[in-house]
């Protein structure tokens, strides 16, 4: 490499000049600066430390090319937000921004999970790219002027053309035939759940001259996949690759007795692969290996086990047997005042408990990988992973090897809704095992079954809520105990099934479980007195499964806090009925954020909302409404639902549900709007239909009849209100609660339309039927 | 040996008979947009049109679909191009009007049900030009052996893309 000609300070970054090529030339803003325990680990995680990835690329053809190791997952956020965040700052057209690179251990910089993409989960509203950009633009305005000869204030770009002193030079220009490299500071660690973040503090472009931030762009992605030339990870393929089906045990607390033998006569390619409780068909086609591992798996004896309490005692399970006193309780910190006196003394008291069942992914596509491992102990794993590097951390730990020998490539696949954002999403670790077994590479393919009955699942959860209200109809005092399993069990299954080392279960045999956080934040700001505590337990089965397997927990799209949003907002509908007060004017009266009120005040406008106190209605269908309220990421949410209840059928009909949105900046209305559609769909979806059915001995869910969602005769129409707030100053999450905000305001609504509370979910029609003749 | 027309080539397929043509497709044929969902009729992820009526490759063995002509999202332009008898040269930049509206109503969130769902409404098209609401909601619920699943929800965004497509292919017969 040649010598560095020049260093040039950028607001804590270094610009670094290393003489001159004989053609191209590009600006490279890449990281550095590490502090020592983060340079470690980011040359422990790449390939070739020299070659760390870039974040930006601009070219001496004016083209941009950016990075993130963050994968799409069908936000679309890293085609449309991201390129527009990098245009704005550096003043570029949207179009020369010609190339998105996402997610590759290799080929990317960042590392860190696919979630809180404009921001962190705290919502700061300040992604890596958009600080990136702002270091890379102060550092073109150096070059400009000192090209120009004009001072750096007195420059001003547009379209990637500096003007200045009456002089132009356009961005390409600066870098043509240069050897340029930015170093910018970051923090963190490379393969951590957050990865690394960019540190300091550069100048960032004022919102007020936003001009591209607040448009309709288009998701490029979206046109390669509806032409067909879309690279799903699905269409990977390697020379020599075989495919495999997995034979996964009987029960998640089976052991293997006897493995059954490959008919040879009838699938004389294909072979079975065992270890230890692992047991794989592979075959060199697909549809060999799907037959073979179907007779391999008839003919497969394992022991039996009854370690779950069955789906019909979950919560008696859960209430008298589950040791809730292991885990540290968390404490909220909003909690304030004296609830008990209060709640004692109050003029009326609600005291409810709130139920939800486990929940599954349910990504169309059941998960895959292709993985290949080389005789020199290389790996190279092809998945749709929302967290590249934490799954490449995993496969080193199982095959105990060092990081850098691991490589994971990320492609387009099914949504599945946080399942991988701690790595896996299932199968990659069983791929690469099949693969250093057979010396080839070798693609597995989880079968809609294995998807259902071997992926990990949102938690069940209990919530016991009670409000006391004062004379005047106020809430003087408010409590919550929540209790959930503890979640986030980002142990590879294919692994644990194997005796490989994996990173422990949230609490195992000899650790207490992970606490539950308190994830939803308090709105209600105007009570004095309030308290909230979260509670965990050991995964169901768990302890007691020979494989360390049972009901295994994960995060699911608006993790925690949609089981804690849940009970909380049905029960402040329930307190409004109580206090005979409109639904929508009882949570205004109860805010402070003008944020807050606002959205109400729209709620009320865009859903049509009449004012009146609860009046449950007559004739058939009965008909209702409710209201929910949501704080995440920075983003305030409102949501009204109208249903229609037919009491002789039990079948529930959302008519139409209102969502107001509040994300501060809006970035891109068209694509916020879609993702709130989508996601208030997947709500409605909970609400009505989805629960994991279990046994004793496992998830019985197996096919699209036995966990249902869904359907496009029963959705509902969504009208979507965004609220843009550019004072706000910084971009809250646009897609994620979305899925959130249904089931609370359709509870209300069926206790606005029948008087009857709804206190569990799902409301499927039996249960409607229960809850009609209570 | 089993010979089927596919995107109006018509190739010679070496797969058993008896394997499922989302298979062929994918592996030997090498079209693959029709995805595997769940190998059981349910989703409507693997859907292909076989003689214009849309099928689940995932359970349609390779033999039923022999002599018979299968199309894909692959295919969709070509088969607009031949509906409209646009010449060559035009054919091969013109998306189905399908296509160009899945676009311009930014439909796919994921997008792994996409390709059944484009499916789906060009065969509702190709019957009904302009169907109502009503009859869109039936076509993706209540027409096939499932109903088409999207679990991102991407329902209202494929209702406004059907209503699209239908107006679309509604212009380009008007001229």
């Amino acid at each position: 490499m040649n010598p560095v000609i020049e260093t040039i300070d950028i607001h804590g970054a270094e610009l670094n000049r290393r003489g001159f090529l004989a053609s191209g030339g590009a600006l490279v803003v890449g990281l550095g600066l590490l502090p020592a325990g983060a340079q470690a680990a980011a040359s422990n995680t790449t390939l070739n430390p020299a070659a760390l990835s870039s974040w930006i690329e601009i070219g001496a053809d004016n083209t941009v090319l950016i990075r993130t190791g963050k994968s799409d997952f069908g936000q679309g956020t890293i085609y449309t937000a991201y390129r527009q965040i990098v245009a704005e700052e550096l003043d570029l057209p949207f179009e020369a921004i010609t190339t998105v690179v996402s997610a590759d251990t290799d080929r990317t910089p960042d590392g860190g999970g696919t979630f809180g993409f404009l921001g962190d989960v705290n919502g700061t509203g300040m992604p890596n790219l958009r600080k990136v950009a702002a270091y890379a633009r102060q550092a073109l305005l150096e070059l400009a002027a000192q090209r120009l000869s004009v001072a750096k204030d007195q420059l001003s770009v547009a379209d990637g053309v500096v003007s200045g002193g009456g002089k132009h030079i356009s961005y390409g220009e600066l870098v043509k035939d240069q050897n340029l490299k930015l170093t910018i500071p970051v923090k963190g660690q490379i393969n951590g759940f957050m990865g690394l973040a960019v540190d300091g503090n550069p100048p960032m472009k004022p919102v007020a001259s936003y001009k591209i931030i607040g448009q309709s762009f288009k998701n490029s992605a979206v046109v390669s996949k509806v032409t067909a030339k879309e690279l799903w990870v699905t269409n990977v393929r390697l020379p020599g690759m075989l495919h495999a089906r997995m034979v996964h045990p009987a029960t998640l607390g089976s052991t293997l007795v006897s493995v059954g033998q490959v008919d040879k006569a009838k699938f004389p390619n294909a072979q079975v692969i065992v270890k230890a409780n692992l047991v794989g068909v592979v075959a060199p086609d697909e549809w060999q290996a799907i037959q073979a591992a179907r007779q391999v798996a008839a003919a497969t004896k394992w022991s039996d086990w009854k370690g779950l309490p069955g789906q019909a005692k979950l919560f008696s399970h859960l209430r008298q047997e589950a040791d809730w006193k292991s885990a540290a309780v968390s404490k909220g910190e909003a909690n304030k005042g004296s609830v008990a006196p209060v709640m004692t003394g109050a003029a009326k008291k609600l005291s409810a408990s709130y139920e939800l069942p486990y929940m599954k992914h349910a990504p169309i596509g059941p998960t895959m990988a292709l993985a290949d491992v080389r005789p020199d102990g290389t790996v190279m794993v092809h998945t749709h992973t929302q967290n590249a590097q934490q799954l490449r951390a995993q496969i080193a730990l199982m095959l105990g090897i060092t990081p850098d020998k691991v490589v994971v490539r990320t492609y387009a696949g099914a949504g599945h809704y946080g399942r991988s954002n701690g790595g896996n999403a299932g199968g990659e670790d069983e791929a690469v095992i099949l693969s250093k077994e057979m010396g080839r590479p070798v693609r597995v393919q989880w079968m809609r079954a294995d998807d259902l009955q071997w992926s990990t699942q949102s938690p069940a959860a209990y919530s016991d809520i009670q409000i006391g209200l004062d004379a005047g109809g106020k809430i003087a005092a408010y409590s919550a105990d929540h209790y959930m399993p503890a979640m986030q069990d980002d142990r590879p299954i294919g692994a644990v099934l194997a005796g490989l080392p994996t990173m422990p279960a949230p609490g195992d045999k000899n650790a207490p479980p992970s606490q539950n956080t308190l994830y939803d934040e308090w709105v209600y700001d105007t009570v004095l007195n309030m308290e909230e505590r979260g509670h965990s337990t050991w995964q169901i089965g768990q302890r007691n499964s020979p494989l360390a397997a049972g009901l295994r927990d994960h995060a699911m799209r608006t993790p925690g806090q949609y089981q804690q949003n849940f009970p909380r907002e049905a029960a402040i509908s329930e307190a409004a009925v109580l206090a005979g007060a409109d639904p929508i004017q009882f949570r205004i009266d109860h805010a402070k954020e003008a944020r807050l009120k606002h959205i109400l005040e729209r709620l009320r406008e865009e859903s049509g909302w009449e004012s009146r106190p609860a009046a449950s209605s007559n004739g058939e269908p009965l008909r209702g409404r409710g209201v929910s309220v949501m704080l995440r990421s920075g983003t305030y949410w409102a949501c009204a639902c109208r249903i229609a209840v037919m009491p002789a059928t039990g079948v529930i009909a959302v008519e139409k549900v209102t969502v107001v949105v509040d994300p501060g900046i809006v970035v891109n209305p068209l694509q916020l709007k879609r993702q709130v559609e989508g996601g208030t769909m997947m709500g409605v979806s909970e609400a009505l239909y989805e629960e994991v059915a279990f046994d004793e001995s496992g998830v019985t869910s197996r096919d699209w009849q036995s966990y249902p969602i869904l359907k496009m005769g029963d959705m509902p129409e969504v009208k979507v209100v965004l609220v843009h707030r550019p004072e706000v100053g910084s971009y809250g999450g646009g897609s994620e609660a979305a899925n959130a905000l249904a089931a609370p305001a359709i509870a209300a609504a069926f206790h606005d339309a029948t008087g009857k509370p709804v206190r569990r979910l799902p409301l499927r029609p039996a249960y409607v039927k229960e809850l009609l003749t209570a | 040996m089993v010979s089927i027309t596919v995107n109006g080539k018509q190739r010679e397929v070496q797969s058993a008979a008896d394997t499922p043509l989302l298979y062929v497709l994918r592996n030997e044929l090498e079209v693959s947009s029709p995805q595997f969902g769940c190998g059981l009729a349910q989703c409507g992820a693997c859907s292909v049109l076989l003689d214009g009526k849309e099928v689940r490759s995932c359970v349609t063995p390779l033999s039923m679909a022999a002599g018979k002509e299968v199309t894909t999202v692959e295919g969709l332009p070509a088969r607009w191009a031949k509906q409209k008898d646009l010449p060559a040269a035009q054919a091969d930049k013109t998306l189905h009007p399908v296509q160009a509206a899945w676009i311009e109503e930014q439909t796919p969130l994921c997008g792994f049900c996409q390709s059944g769902m484009m499916i789906k409404a060009t065969e509702l098209l190709e019957k009904t030009a302009k169907p109502t609401d009503a009859e869109i909601k039936a076509a993706f619920t209540t027409s096939g052996p499932s109903a088409h699943l999207c679990r991102c929800g991407s329902y209202a965004a494929i209702l406004e893309a059907v209503r699209h497509a239908s107006v679309l292919m509604a212009k380009a017969s008007s001229t």
